[in-house]
């Protein structure tokens, strides 16, 4: 009964500092890359998600100036408010539901030239409470996070932390699509500016302007248009308490749960064994072993193992964020269609330097809220067993 | 492929009102979510997914679903977030319905609100124009500023009846109607309003000499004919077919039969190949009602449709929308007006429940479009606004973004055979 959905295109943009173009003409020049690689006119598009955020873009009803730009007008659109990545689900949705055979999701940032992330970021915080006290944001919740993580497992240290920021520079010099920073030595990392401790400056992803597009088939569609279709095998997302009190940092339930449900719809059932190369999305170095290990890619407590035995890297047992991740380059909201978009890379032999060996399958995650309250994990495959 | 869908209830947190300085913005969720479960045989549990939507930069929390997940019952569930302006309820239902239509989920629950007495209305829309002053005035330095910085984008932006007025000029200059057929929409807008407990502006036998007495704030927009600025929620649960007996309370229930959505570019003044854009033409309106009419296997509109909830920000769209969702003729709406053909007990009820000129909660607004449509099929509007006829098919109309967002939903007694 079911269609099957595939990812059949995208493009995007090298992440930079301070992009010299418009959200508007990125949007434009991007869209119309894609159709003409496709050999499609926008006609064949029939339906557009945005996956962007009022306050990250700065302006009301952010996608007003985007339609025509994108090549969404005549056409029915609509907007995730939510990490990009979900705008895929929807995507998926829409295509699923019989009424649309192809759909094409886009999101740009440009939070790195235009204001300072964290006041935006702020604004999520509940403003009876906690927001006027100024104690919790995105920052200190991590360093809470970091901290219980390395008092349950004592091997775990703050260098760890630093081995994890040098690791996702170093990928990252390999993606150029990156910010394309000469990566900071370890010294130079472990001895940065303190945050809140044990977070210092360089284990914070970097902000950058990006962002990309990305054009989604039902199969019959799929197969006309690309050679190299990579099937959407599953998802899920779920939200989990937003009183950081009340969660358990290092477990991250609702993440379990998610990985979970994603696992089940696209029927893996050992993900440490079929999952070929994970793309998640952490805005610190030190979220990577406790999200990687949330979703059964590591045993739990092994943060310190896998990061001294090199398991995570390119040419690792599960190489993690192969492309850099964030730390190639964070434009918010949108970090996670670049994780999306980078996945397909691989799965499709393009990802050039930073190439995974013979990729099967990919895990690619996005997270919102105050330490990954919110998390969705999405599972591609080549399809070839199937 | 595509399942049937039905709306089995409909909750409202309370009467729409200026302020409700008694409740948090979730606390206000909750109200609405409890109660419009109290009318299903569903426990919280039983929903499978919620989806939510509001224009956050009005009362500047961003993502507010994150704060509100014990609030709403979606611990460990799924959540996702739509706001695409003025249609923001709307699109979340339509996304609603995409989840339950696509075979994902059984049970689902969409979610719009805007509690506007905690923030500034007008920044947030003066924000669609200046972007950067908006950054500025939310974001910059200078915090303690920011009601001032509000007043100045109010002047800068001009909000949203700047716009409206030009709307309304060209839209009065092509049906030849006068200021006094927008008074006549907006006295019968606060009339019904009056029959609605759930309406914030209610005047009960309101008279258009009545609306006539209030200044002109924008040529030809009376200060009587702008929407208020309300707080509430509004939740919405929509189930698929197979569901329905195990769940809906009673055998009324409003089945989804069409929804469609339409974007164009910005059309205040914009010129495209030499001409200037008109945002009283509203194009996209009818391909969208075209569109929604299709799905649902409605042929002949002007016959097959009994009730009309459109989205009217100011008086003058009582008029104009029935034109371009093709209801009735281009330009009749004045004329039919004087005869009555829009009251609650006319030929094409439009708005029974005040519509949004009497009661604007923005982020919830178009939803309740949906909601209202729903009773009205099930038979079951209070206070008085039920009309007084068999509603076979109703149908909801949002608008929004810069004068370019169009969205429909036909809802009706029946599901589409398949």
């Amino acid at each position: 009964m079911k269609r099957r959905v595939a990812i059949v295109g995208y493009k995007l943009i090298k992440n930079t500092k301070a992009s010299v173009w418009t959200r508007e003409r990125i949007y434009y020049e991007l869209s119309r890359a894609l159709l003409e690689e496709l050999e499609i006119t926008r006609d064949k598009v029939d339906t557009f998600i945005f996956g962007s955020n009022d306050f990250a873009d700065g302006r009301t009803i952010s996608e007003c100036y985007l339609i025509q730009r994108i090549g969404a007008h005549m056409k029915d659109e609509s907007k995730v408010e939510q990490e990009a990545l979900n705008a895929c689900v929807y995507a998926w949705m829409r295509i699923q539901s019989g009424e649309y055979d192809t759909a094409m999701i886009g999101m740009v940032s440009l939070a790195s030239s235009q204001f300072k992330p964290l006041l935006v970021q702020n604004h999520v915080l509940d403003p009876v409470y906690e927001r006027p006290r100024g104690l919790i944001n995105y920052y200190s919740a991590a360093a809470f996070q970091a901290r219980a993580y390395m008092e349950r497992f004592k091997n775990f240290t703050e260098s760890h932390i630093a081995r994890y920021a040098e690791k996702g520079y170093r990928n990252a010099l390999k993606n150029q699509y990156s910010l394309q920073v000469i990566p900071p030595s370890l010294e130079k990392i472990e001895n940065s500016e303190p945050i809140y401790l044990p977070i210092r400056e360089l284990e914070v992803a970097p902000y950058a302007d990006g962002g990309g597009v990305v054009l989604l088939a039902s199969e019959e569609k799929a197969k006309k248009l690309t050679k190299k279709p990579v099937w959407i095998d599953g998802f899920a997302s779920i939200e989990d308490t937003y009183w950081i009190g009340e969660r358990d940092l290092v477990k991250l339930d609702g993440l379990r749960e998610a990985g979970k449900r994603a696992y089940k719809m696209a029927g893996i059932k050992n993900p440490e064994k079929e999952i070929s190369f994970a793309e998640i999305q952490t805005f610190f170095a030190s979220e990577e072993p406790i999200i990687a290990e949330a979703l059964g890619l590591f045993d739990e407590g092994s943060g310190a193992e896998v990061i001294e035995k090199g398991l995570s890297e390119i040419n690792g047992k599960l190489p993690v964020n192969p492309s850099g991740g964030s730390f190639g380059g964070n434009p918010m909201g949108g970090t996670s269609l670049l994780g999306l978009i980078n996945a397909v890379k691989q799965l499709r032999g393009e990802a050039d330097d930073f190439q995974v060996k013979n990729p099967k399958r990919a895990l690619v995650h996005a997270q919102d809220g105050v330490c990954a309250q919110q998390n969705t994990v999405m599972i591609l495959s080549t399809g070839g067993e199937k | 492929m595509r399942r049937n869908v039905a709306i089995i209830s409909v909750g409202y947190n309370g009467r729409f009102v200026s302020k409700r300085p008694d409740i948090s913005i979730v606390e206000m969720l909750e109200a609405a979510v409890r109660n419009a479960l109290s009318k299903t045989k569903l426990k919280p549990h039983e929903i499978d997914a919620f989806v939510v939507g509001n224009m956050h930069t009005f009362e500047g929390v961003n993502m507010g679903h994150l704060w509100a997940s014990e609030h709403i019952f979606a611990l460990n569930k799924p959540v996702m977030r739509i706001a695409t302006g003025g249609t923001t309820g709307m699109s979340v239902f339509h996304c609603a319905y995409y989840h339950v239509a696509s075979g994902l989920y059984d049970v689902v629950c969409a979610i719009g609100w805007e509690k506007h007495d905690e923030g500034d209305a007008q920044i947030g829309l003066g924000g669609i124009l200046l972007p950067e002053v908006f950054s500025l005035a939310h974001f910059g330095p200078d915090f303690s500023g920011r009601r001032g910085a509000g007043l100045g984008l109010m002047g800068g932006g001009g909000g949203s009846t700047g716009g409206a007025s030009f709307q309304a000029a060209s839209y009065l200059a092509k049906s030849g109607g006068g200021i006094e057929h927008i008074d006549m929409a907006a006295a019968l807008m606060r009339a019904n309003a009056a029959k609605n407990p759930y309406a914030h502006l209610q005047v009960p036998d309101c008279k258009p000499e009545d609306i006539a007495k209030t200044p002109i704030i924008s040529w030809p927009l009376r200060y009587g004919h702008t929407c208020p600025t309300s707080c509430g929620a509004c939740a919405v649960i929509i189930v698929a077919e197979e569901k329905v007996k195990k769940y809906a309370e009673t055998e009324k229930v409003a089945w989804v039969k069409g929804v469609a959505c339409g974007t164009s570019d910005v059309t205040v003044g914009n010129v495209h190949d030499g001409q200037i854009t008109d945002p009283a033409d509203q194009e996209m309106c009818k391909i969208v009602a075209m569109k929604a009419y299709k799905k649902a296997g409605i042929k002949n509109p002007r016959k097959e449709i009994q009730v009309a909830e459109v989205y009217d920000g100011f008086a003058h769209q009582v008029l104009l929308w029935p034109e371009r969702l093709l209801l009735v003729d281009d330009g009749a709406s004045p004329k039919l007006i004087e005869q009555g053909y829009y009251n609650i007990d006319g030929e094409l009820p439009v708005n029974p429940s005040g519509g949004v000129t009497s009661t604007n909660a923005i982020g919830a607004s178009a939803l309740v479009r949906v909601a209202e449509a729903a009773l009205q099929v099930m038979g079951i509007a209070e206070g008085g606004h039920q009309v007084p006829k068999k509603v076979k098919n109703a149908l909801a109309h949002g608008w929004g973004g810069l004068f370019q967002f169009n969205t429909v939903t036909i809802l009706g007694d029946t599901p589409v055979k398949k």
